[in-house]
């Protein structure tokens, strides 16, 4: 089955051109320019592509978390033998997702697939879903993130409220997330509302919360939707309507159970009499460790930990899950962080020592970790020369060496240790 | 003698991290040899019997409210506090919470507590990014500022004029109230820790009010260094000569 029209088939080709023109210029670049071309000559191509789909359109957007829920989505879709299109999640936004639909799109702008299941920035969803008809949209959490972009918890609100508007059949929230439940309060009688969360014992396992700007004051029951009742390890289990689905996890971590959680819930929304929940647990079991986010990696002879740190939430999470004593660890933070102000509520304490703190944030790191306690060996801005330095040293007196960054000191990091393979 | 610094309404009112130059202060107290507690305080019923500073974060337009309501509860202290000369530093709508008034975009009217003199008006679109700021007496402050408000009425006793940024707008050229020791400013986040030369003046004020005397510590030294290299990057990052900071 596919989605598109003949009318589109000069405004593709011109994409098609300026894709390879922009890779001959720089390999394995240059992604969302032909997305820009398309949508400046047939700006109606993202609209009616992405409402084309025979089985429709599925949007999952929030603060954090969309990308794992997202890929354990359409994992959970395919085990089910659904065709799925999805985008990949550097490409979220307008022209990102056009040049994703286009490099799936035959030469009249058709993209092949049963359904599009699509992660969603926050930020630019509201304006990429005016006028596209989703069947089903998932939201997963407010957080404050990326204060340059979102001033506050309000104003993520009121564009997940605008994205979830467009969603004509059902949209599934996280029932832990105050907002979310505001949010679903205020939706049409013609949509279902389907949730997801914690018992209140894994709620009361997490130290510091799950990291929501507003928590729920009370906990889902059975009843009320899916209950993740234990998080063991990487391992949770669900519960389904009363029966226990036991599912594996990319790594350690409520957050990923919440994740999981929000995929087996959406999966059951948009596949209803044909969900089955063995197919989603062995789909969820099957999905291999999250790049970036306490994945161990072998690189120059010796195991590496990378933790992702992308909002105060992850950062306090991610942080908590360091083995305590880990005596080989680099913390780099990037551009990408503008003001990192919003990271200074987080408490690093549990580092205790860093050996080497980088990227070109590397000042403000450093101002943040000595508050907070810790120990710094060196600050040395230039992450090449950091990375190199902290694998020539000898081996770690305890635990592995760890290296800590926001997303783009992980992209640099990747791009300096040549490591293939992107989430 | 432990210092008490209380954190006013930390759940309301810690969008950016403010709530954090508490921890600041009690942090470079420590690094100086003294003892430094902080104490969150939401309500009456957490206020500790000594207050030897206080901090006061920005929140939401949404809560304003419900963190005026939950001020109102301390409007004796606070009054006395800022009489006495114990040092307060009100960041964002904190800081609007303690002038005459706020009126909002939408056309809201809320009733300040009137600790600060001036007020804060809507502003055309928010302004977020660089902001720098020299004092007279304080040097170049480096920070961030996000808000939707202008403040008029701060000419006569602002925290500094504007290096780069908006800072109060409708044309002044200033940021910030002062009054006494009692400071409001839209820097928001660590303002303490990127301008230790400031959270040093409130630390003296601390001292000399409690009759012991403040030298940074060696370990402050070495964390400025940080901020330093902070500063200078941002001030490139805006423009600013780095030699004035």
């Amino acid at each position: 089955m596919r989605a598109g029209s003949l009318r589109y088939g000069p405004a593709i080709l011109v994409g098609r051109l300026t894709r390879f023109a922009a890779r001959l210029r720089k390999p394995g670049g240059g992604s969302a320019v032909p997305g820009l071309v398309v949508n400046r000559i047939a700006p109606k191509y993202l609209k009616r592509t992405l409402s084309g789909f025979p089985q429709g359109l599925v949007v999952v957007s929030g603060s954090a978390g969309k990308s794992t829920t997202t890929k354990m989505l359409v994992a959970i879709l395919r085990e089910h033998g659904v065709d799925v299109f999805t985008n990949p999640s550097t490409a979220n936004i307008s022209q990102g997702l056009t040049s994703a639909l286009l490099e799936q799109a035959d030469w009249r702008g058709r993209v092949p697939g049963d359904v599009a299941v699509l992660e969603m920035d926050e930020g630019h969803g509201a304006l990429v879903m005016q006028g596209v008809d989703a069947r089903v949209v998932a939201l997963t959490n407010v957080m404050v993130d990326q204060i340059d972009r979102f001033h506050d918890s309000e104003m993520v609100a009121g564009m997940l409220a605008r994205i979830a508007a467009r969603a004509g059949e059902a949209v599934v929230v996280n029932g832990d997330d105050a907002y979310l439940e505001r949010l679903a309060a205020k939706l049409g009688p013609d949509v279902a509302v389907h949730r997801f969360g914690v018992s209140q014992a894994v709620l009361d396992s997490a130290p510091r919360g799950l990291g929501y700007t507003e928590t729920s004051a009370r906990r889902l029951a059975p009843g009320d939707g899916l209950v993740i009742d234990a998080v063991d390890g990487r391992e949770a289990v669900l519960n389904d309507r009363g029966v226990p689905v036991r599912a594996g996890l990319p790594a350690r971590g409520i957050h990923y159970a919440v994740d999981a959680a929000a995929a087996y819930a959406t999966a059951r929304a948009v596949l209803g009499e044909r969900f089955s929940p063995e197919s989603a647990a062995h789909a969820l079991s099957a999905i291999p460790a999250v790049f970036g986010r306490g994945e161990r990696i072998t690189v120059r002879g010796q195991e590496v930990e990378f933790v992702l740190i992308q909002n105060p939430a992850s950062y306090q999470l991610n942080v908590d899950s360091i083995e305590p004593g880990t005596s080989d660890i680099l913390f780099a933070i990037g551009s990408d962080v503008r003001d990192p102000s919003y990271f200074w509520p987080a408490d690093a304490a549990s580092l205790e020592r860093v050996k080497i703190v980088s990227g070109s944030k590397a000042a403000e790191a450093a101002l943040m970790l000595a508050y907070d306690g810790v120990a710094i060996d060196r600050v040395e801005p230039e992450l090449g020369i950091a990375l190199d330095d902290f694998l020539a040293a000898p081996a770690p007196a305890r635990g592995v060496k760890t290296i800590v960054f926001s997303a783009d000191s992980m992209r640099r990091t990747r791009a300096h240790l040549g490591l293939t393979g992107t989430e | 003698m432990t210092f008490t610094i209380v954190s006013l309404l930390p759940t309301l009112q810690n969008t950016n991290g403010d709530a954090q130059n508490a921890a600041v202060l009690a942090q470079r107290a420590r690094w100086a040899g003294l003892e430094a507690e902080v104490v969150a305080v939401d309500d009456r019923s957490t206020l500790p019997d000594r207050v030897d500073a206080v901090v006061l974060g920005s929140g939401s337009d949404a809560s304003l409210e419900t963190s005026r309501s939950a001020m109102l509860g301390l409007h004796d202290e606070l009054r006395r506090w800022g009489t006495e000369g114990v040092p307060i530093l009100a960041v964002g709508t904190g800081w609007e919470l303690l002038s005459w008034g706020i009126e909002t975009a939408g056309g809201r009217s809320i009733e300040g507590l009137g600790i600060l003199p001036g007020r804060a008006v809507p502003r055309d679109g928010r302004v977020t990014g660089d902001l720098i700021v020299k004092s007279p007496l304080l040097g170049v402050f480096v920070g961030f500022e996000n808000h939707a408000r202008d403040y008029v009425g701060a000419e006569g006793s602002p925290l500094g004029r504007v290096r780069a940024g908006a800072g109060n707008g409708r044309e002044s050229g200033q940021e910030g109230v002062v009054m006494g020791a009692v400071f409001g400013t839209h820097l928001h986040g660590p303002v303490l820790a990127k301008n230790p030369g400031f959270a040093d003046h409130l630390l003296g004020i601390m001292a000399d009010r409690a009759g012991l005397g403040y030298v940074p510590g060696g370990r402050s030294e070495e964390v400025d260094g940080y901020a330093m290299a902070a500063r200078t990057a941002q001030l490139r990052a805006a423009g600013v000569e780095a030699s004035i900071g």
